[in-house]
């Protein structure tokens, strides 16, 4: 299972925004001033679809990263699931 | 307060430069903390930067001609106390809310090459960034500059803040900045949980005597940090 949390403060918003039709995509919270989006496999986030600056877009596993980054570009990222140890 | 003005020790009873400057050690071993003792000490802002110059002109022309701040004082002293140190002036140019922009010219001295501006982001990390109220003169002061032929970076939106970049004669960067929001509660939050995370990971990398391999470590490591802190008991 991966899971990212995501401050809850609007330069961030948009990672929520955009995953919110995603299937097998779960989003819960803000708790405390975090979303948690969950997915079982895989996650893709778009830059461009999110209309992120690059400096944030560079910092956007800030809030918290349980899944390992199996592509990093200027434009999207993906992430899949690990078993390494947080 | 203990001390009285009249027995307060001044710099110029220090016996050597490291003592006029108080450069310590940097160990903390032995070093007590804020909590400790309880006595809260706070900071009001900036009174002033201060960066060496060998090009003693041009800074001037730059900053107060070319920039147009206000030149507010200078300071010319014949050394400074301990022996070597360079016959010099010191001067100030005004950044607003009582602030300065200052360097230091030594005379008879040239720049050593250790000094060397250096095109690296280790180099750019020692810079301040001088504030603006609002987008409209963050954008004044990007046309005006480049309108005045000086090279300004586009402008960069970071979390909080959006700023632009230039360097000066010296080429000491200078960033202008405005925020973009004031911080909350919860950005306090998450730099406490942060800087936590990273820190973890340096004692275990330092411990097992290698560098920190990435920030998907401090990032995984975070992610442990908000699943407990999220199930802590709501304040």
């Amino acid at each position: 299972m991966i899971e990212v949390h995501v401050i809850d403060v609007p330069e961030f918003q948009a990672m929520v925004d955009t995953m919110r039709a995603k299937t097998a995509v779960t989003i819960t919270g803000p708790v405390k001033g975090y979303w948690t989006i969950s997915a079982p496999d895989e996650l893709t986030f778009d830059r461009k679809a999110m209309k992120m600056k690059p400096a944030v877009w560079y910092g956007i596993f800030t809030g918290g990263l349980n899944g390992e980054i199996a592509h990093w570009g200027r434009d999207e990222v993906r992430v899949v699931g690990t078993n390494r140890a947080l | 307060m203990t001390e009285k003005l009249a027995t307060r020790d001044d710099a110029s009873s220090a016996k050597s430069f490291n003592e006029a400057m108080g450069i310590g050690t940097g160990d903390l071993a032995g070093v007590r903390h804020a909590v400790d003792d309880g006595i809260q000490l706070a900071l009001h802002g900036v009174d002033h930067t201060a960066r060496p110059t060998w090009k003693l002109n041009e800074t001037v022309e730059f900053y107060r001609d070319v920039l147009g701040l206000p030149l507010v004082h200078a300071i010319t002293a014949r050394g400074w106390g301990p022996p070597g140190h360079h016959d010099f002036l010191h001067f100030f140019f005004d950044a607003g809310k009582g602030a300065t922009i200052a360097f230091f010219y030594y005379i008879g001295s040239e720049r050593p090459e250790k000094y060397t501006p250096e095109g690296h982001h280790f180099y750019f990390a020692t810079h301040t960034a001088w504030a603006v109220d609002s987008e409209e003169e963050l954008a004044s002061w990007k046309e005006t500059l480049e309108k005045r032929g000086i090279q300004v970076s586009p402008y960069t939106r970071h979390e909080i803040l959006e700023s632009i970049y230039f360097t000066d004669p010296n080429g000491y960067p200078v960033e202008i900045t405005r925020r973009l929001r004031e911080t909350q509660e919860i950005d306090e939050v998450d730099a406490r949980l942060t800087m936590q995370a990273a820190m973890e990971v340096e004692s275990e990398a330092r411990a097992a005597s290698r560098l920190m391999d990435d920030i998907d470590a401090v990032w995984r490591r975070k992610a442990k940090l908000v699943d407990i802190y999220k199930k802590e008991d709501a304040k």
